[in-house]
């Protein structure tokens, strides 16, 4: 079972990289919510180094802490999210299901890890802050260039999310994400302010 | 048609037109434009637009895109 789950997260990743608008098609239609693991594994993985990262000690309490701190408020973000576009949907009147916008809601924190696993390996190799020498400059404008890289995708999946599970038109799906905005702005305010995360990961 | 083709045919179909087509009045042709360079490889695009967009940033701040770099990688 698990493995037949993990080639089918395997195929959909593969698939939101190369063919994203099919693959959510697709996850709309035959997604399963046991797909979701991989994405849970991968974002525990995800936190661990995080924590091992922020604490910088090996301190069994503050990793765990850490860890724990980390995991709950992302899926805090993750959860309100679904929900917020789930009652906001059912408002416009739209038909779907929970599990179905958060499967597909889940598959767009795809490359919310990618950037933080990488920022945080990053941070680790190359500490900030960056210098306003050629090489500081060569890197900001490179970095800056794979996190809007990333942010596009994330956009796309976003809103192919709302397309394909609340089956919406485009003035809709908008009105949907601009009435979640202010919500999802106040989790980001409260994560910053408690130092959770100071980009919000969602 | 083969009963076979007819049915891939009939299942194409039902997906298609799941959801809505998408009318945006004058701006349809445009959406079409967009939407369709993102339904399969959409690397290039994003790409060429995040190049876009940071470059403008840099010509518009200046080596302050060092201290955005520094912000975003603490941000984790």
């Amino acid at each position: 079972m698990l493995v037949v789950d993990a080639v089918a997260f395997g195929r959909t990743v593969a698939g939101l990289i190369i063919r994203p608008y099919e693959t959510y098609r697709r996850i709309i239609k035959h997604g399963k919510v046991g797909e979701l693991v991989f994405i849970a594994a991968a974002m525990v993985l995800y936190f661990s180094l995080a924590s091992l990262v922020k604490v910088a000690s090996f301190r069994p309490f503050l990793l765990t802490q850490q860890f724990t701190l980390l995991l709950w408020a992302s899926v805090s973000g993750a959860l309100l999210s679904v929900g917020c576009i789930y009652v906001t949907s059912r408002l416009l009147r739209a038909r779907t299901t929970f599990a179905t916008v958060l499967i597909a809601w889940s598959y767009t924190l795809i490359p919310t890890i990618l950037w933080f696993l990488t920022t945080s390996l990053l941070y680790v190799i190359l500490p900030p802050p960056r210098t306003t020498s050629a090489l500081g400059i060569t890197f900001s404008l490179l970095f800056l260039i794979f996190s809007a890289t990333l942010l596009w995708w994330k956009i796309t999946l976003c809103y192919l999310t709302l397309r394909f599970s609340l089956k919406l038109n485009l003035a809709k799906s908008v009105l949907v994400a601009v009435l979640c905005a202010p919500v999802l702005a106040w989790w980001a305010v409260n994560m910053y302010r408690w130092g959770v995360f100071k980009v919000p990961f969602l | 048609m083969s009963d076979a083709t007819y049915q891939k045919f009939v299942k194409r179909w039902e997906e298609v037109t799941d959801i809505p087509p998408q009318a945006l009045g004058p701006f349809t042709g445009i959406y079409k434009q967009i939407t369709k360079r993102l339904k399969v490889m959409p690397w290039p695009w994003f790409v060429a637009a995040s190049i876009g967009f940071v470059l403008a940033l840099y010509v518009l701040i200046g080596s302050t895109i060092t201290i955005l770099t520094s912000l975003l990688q603490g941000g984790f």
